[in-house]
């Protein structure tokens, strides 16, 4: 029985004192910066990862995947009490959960998101554990064109995804490709626009960058003027749902699980999108689609359970061909080669220690959030009466800290600063980050096979198409790319846009 | 006058232009190599135009016959300007004063002149969550992760 050797190998490794010391603190973490708005998980595993160079590899990743699916559980206690979505992610939840708080029923609101959180994680570590080995050996069959091929699907699935205009999104996708190339050739070992600075040779580094992009940025427009953020006060009693709230969520835990899982695969902020599309497939399926945005329990439950399963699947490309799926899950591709170790598709079979060791953690992490959240939600309610005037000097200190920290270098301090300010005029500009965050983490490597596919065919770019697994990525971005101009697609896609935009707050 | 979105794409336009036409005339200086044998100008030089084109692109659309929704002005405040303008500034002062002057003082000024100045809370509040995030940072940072910080000439 393999599956099950390797299930007590994971659990052989995690159960020391100290990985499961870190496997809490990550979750635990995680439940913190979900809560604070302004402060994501893609700051707060930035922030830790210079504090997890003197431990072993695989502690390191199971405290950093814990932040990341503790950030989705704590990000839908701020959106469900203030409306205030704590993550991206859980913008959706606002819509149903903060109605339900208004009509006292925030309780089982927070029950049921949690017990959906920790369902679908459980759902999604399952399928990560079945889908990823295959799927790795699978890729061992990939050479430099289809890798070039599968980043390349990978950024134009993002700007599909995109919510304004493509072509905007193309040019920060360029723009990011371009951001990428700075530094030390990897090939010649020219320095393309390094200035002689030693911080310049190895790249921009990507952390300085989503730090600015996404910590600085964020900070810096929400205090444009001040938010009153009404914090709903009744008794948090009866967290447990009655029998009714769980007849009513469980096919839309089951169905957003599902769905979030196989989203999660694909590049993109994918906990984000889908939990939209959870939120609008149960509004379809229900029978009175009408009482949604007034308070109904499917409403919290499917999106909920969908943003979590979203943060399994993406350590599918992560686990199986080294690619990152998005910022936060670039971040910890960045800590693998910290520890030196070298992700892609041998990863699994090199490692298993570290693959099923951070399966294992992520089944133990997700009962670690239950038990957490639920007795602890009066706790993480009082953070969330922290003002804001007093939290933004708190999180720009913990960016700052973040990236000096890192290299102690003040020119990757001063570079966050630069993109904080960019972000700050982008979003300005409706410029989105997602396209310009991946383009800039996995440029290098897109420049990379490139260079060597065309060496390999002696110049000619028709390699892409004529090997088969490579023709097949290209054919589906140029589908993807052309389709919004046919018609009847892109009125549908602008629609989605339109709904999406209009829900958001 | 009243802002656009064509008006900011037209600014974005010319900024994305600049941009590509640097990289593309920059990557010449660094080998473009052939198809054959890719060089280090070879991505940053066709990125370069594509960006270049691209920004043409949204640059000639801007001027399109479509009619666009009116934009809110830049700054949803009068005041925001301020606010934003002196956040970055303290974010640069941070980064320029932190080794000469140590991480805990530095960190105590930090928080003290933001509590302080962007939304003015009363001198008793500012001074306790200078006091106690400096002195609490020091000791999360410092003494229990251990991180490299600057201790500056004050020595803490």
């Amino acid at each position: 029985m393999d599956l099950f050797s390797h299930i007590l190998l994971g659990a052989q490794v995690l159960f020391t004192p100290m990985n499961l010391f870190f496997c809490f603190i990550g979750v635990l973490m995680g439940t913190l910066v979900g809560v604070l708005p302004g402060l994501g998980p893609t700051a707060a595993i930035a922030l830790l990862l210079p504090n997890t160079f003197h431990v072993s590899p695989v502690t390191a990743i199971i405290m950093l995947a814990g932040i990341y699916y503790g950030a989705m559980y704590g990000g839908s206690t701020t959106s469900i009490l203030v409306n205030i979505p704590g993550e991206a992610a859980s913008v959706i939840t606002t819509l149903d959960g903060y109605q339900m708080a208004l009509k006292g029923r925030a309780g089982p609101a927070l029950g049921i998101a949690a017990f959906g959180s920790f369902i679908a994680g459980t759902i999604s570590v399952i399928g990560l554990m079945l889908v990823a080995p295959p799927l790795a050996k699978f890729a061992l069959a990939f050479g430099p064109p289809e890798y070039f091929s599968l980043m390349l699907m990978g950024i134009v699935v993002l700007i599909y995804m995109a919510f304004g205009s493509i072509l905007k999104a193309l040019m920060m996708a360029v723009f990011g490709l371009l951001l990428g190339t700075i530094g030390m050739d990897a090939i010649s070992g020219t320095q393309r626009l390094t200035f002689g600075l030693l911080e310049l040779s190895d790249g921009i580094g990507f952390i300085p960058a989503i730090m600015g992009l996404f910590g600085v940025a964020e900070v810096i427009a929400n205090i444009e003027q001040e938010i009153k953020r009404e914090l709903i006060t009744t008794k948090l009693k009866n967290l447990l749902p009655n029998l009714q709230d769980w007849k009513d969520s469980f096919w839309p835990m089951i169905r957003g699980s599902v769905l979030g899982f196989f989203i999660g695969v694909l590049p993109g902020p994918a906990p984000v999108i889908s939990a939209f599309s959870s939120y609008a497939i149960e509004k379809k399926l229900s029978q009175h689609p009408e009482k949604f945005g007034t308070g109904v329990i499917e409403g919290v439950a499917g999106p909920e359970s969908a943003n979590n399963a979203a943060t399994g699947g993406a350590f599918i490309p992560l686990f199986t061909l080294g690619i990152p799926a998005n910022s936060v899950i670039a971040i910890l591709l960045g800590a693998f080669m910290i520890h030196g170790i070298q992700p892609g598709p041998m990863l699994i079979t090199k490692y298993p220690d570290l693959f099923w060791g951070t399966i294992m953690s992520m089944y133990l992490g997700n009962v670690m959030l239950l038990v957490l959240n639920l007795p602890l939600i009066g706790l993480w309610v009082k953070v969330l009466k922290v003002p804001y005037p007093i939290l933004f000097p708190l999180i720009l200190l913990f960016c700052l800290v973040g990236v000096f920290s890192l290299n102690y270098s003040q020119v990757e301090v001063a570079l966050m600063i630069g993109f904080g300010v960019f972000g700050y005029l982008a979003r300005k500009f409706q410029f989105e980050m997602a396209p310009l965050v991946l383009a800039l983490v996995i440029g290098p490597m897109m420049e990379n096979n490139l260079r060597l596919s065309l060496v390999i065919s002696q110049g000619s770019p028709w390699i892409f198409i004529e090997h088969p697994i490579s023709a097949t990525f290209i054919f589906i971005s140029l589908a993807l790319l052309i389709s919004p101009w046919i018609p009847w697609i892109g009125r549908r896609r602008k629609k989605l846009q339109e709904k999406v935009e209009g829900e958001q707050i | 006058m009243e802002k656009t979105q064509s008006h900011y794409n037209r600014i974005a336009a010319i900024f994305f232009l600049i941009v590509g036409i640097f990289f593309t005339l920059y990557a010449r200086s660094v080998e473009i190599g052939s198809w054959n044998e890719p060089g280090p100008g070879f991505l940053p030089f066709w990125a370069g135009l594509t960006l270049s084109a691209m920004s043409i692109a949204l640059l000639l659309g801007s001027y399109g016959k479509k009619a666009w929704a009116v934009r809110p002005s830049f700054f949803p405040k009068d005041d925001s300007w301020k606010r934003v303008l002196l956040t970055f500034l303290s974010l640069i002062a941070y980064n320029l004063l932190l080794n000469p002057l140590g991480f805990a003082f530095t960190t105590f000024l930090f928080l003290a002149f933001l509590v302080k100045f962007i939304f003015p809370q009363t001198w008793r509040r500012t001074l306790l969550v200078a006091v106690l995030g400096s002195v609490i940072a020091r000791l999360l940072f410092i003494n229990f992760l251990e991180t490299q910080l600057p201790k500056g000439f004050l020595g803490f």
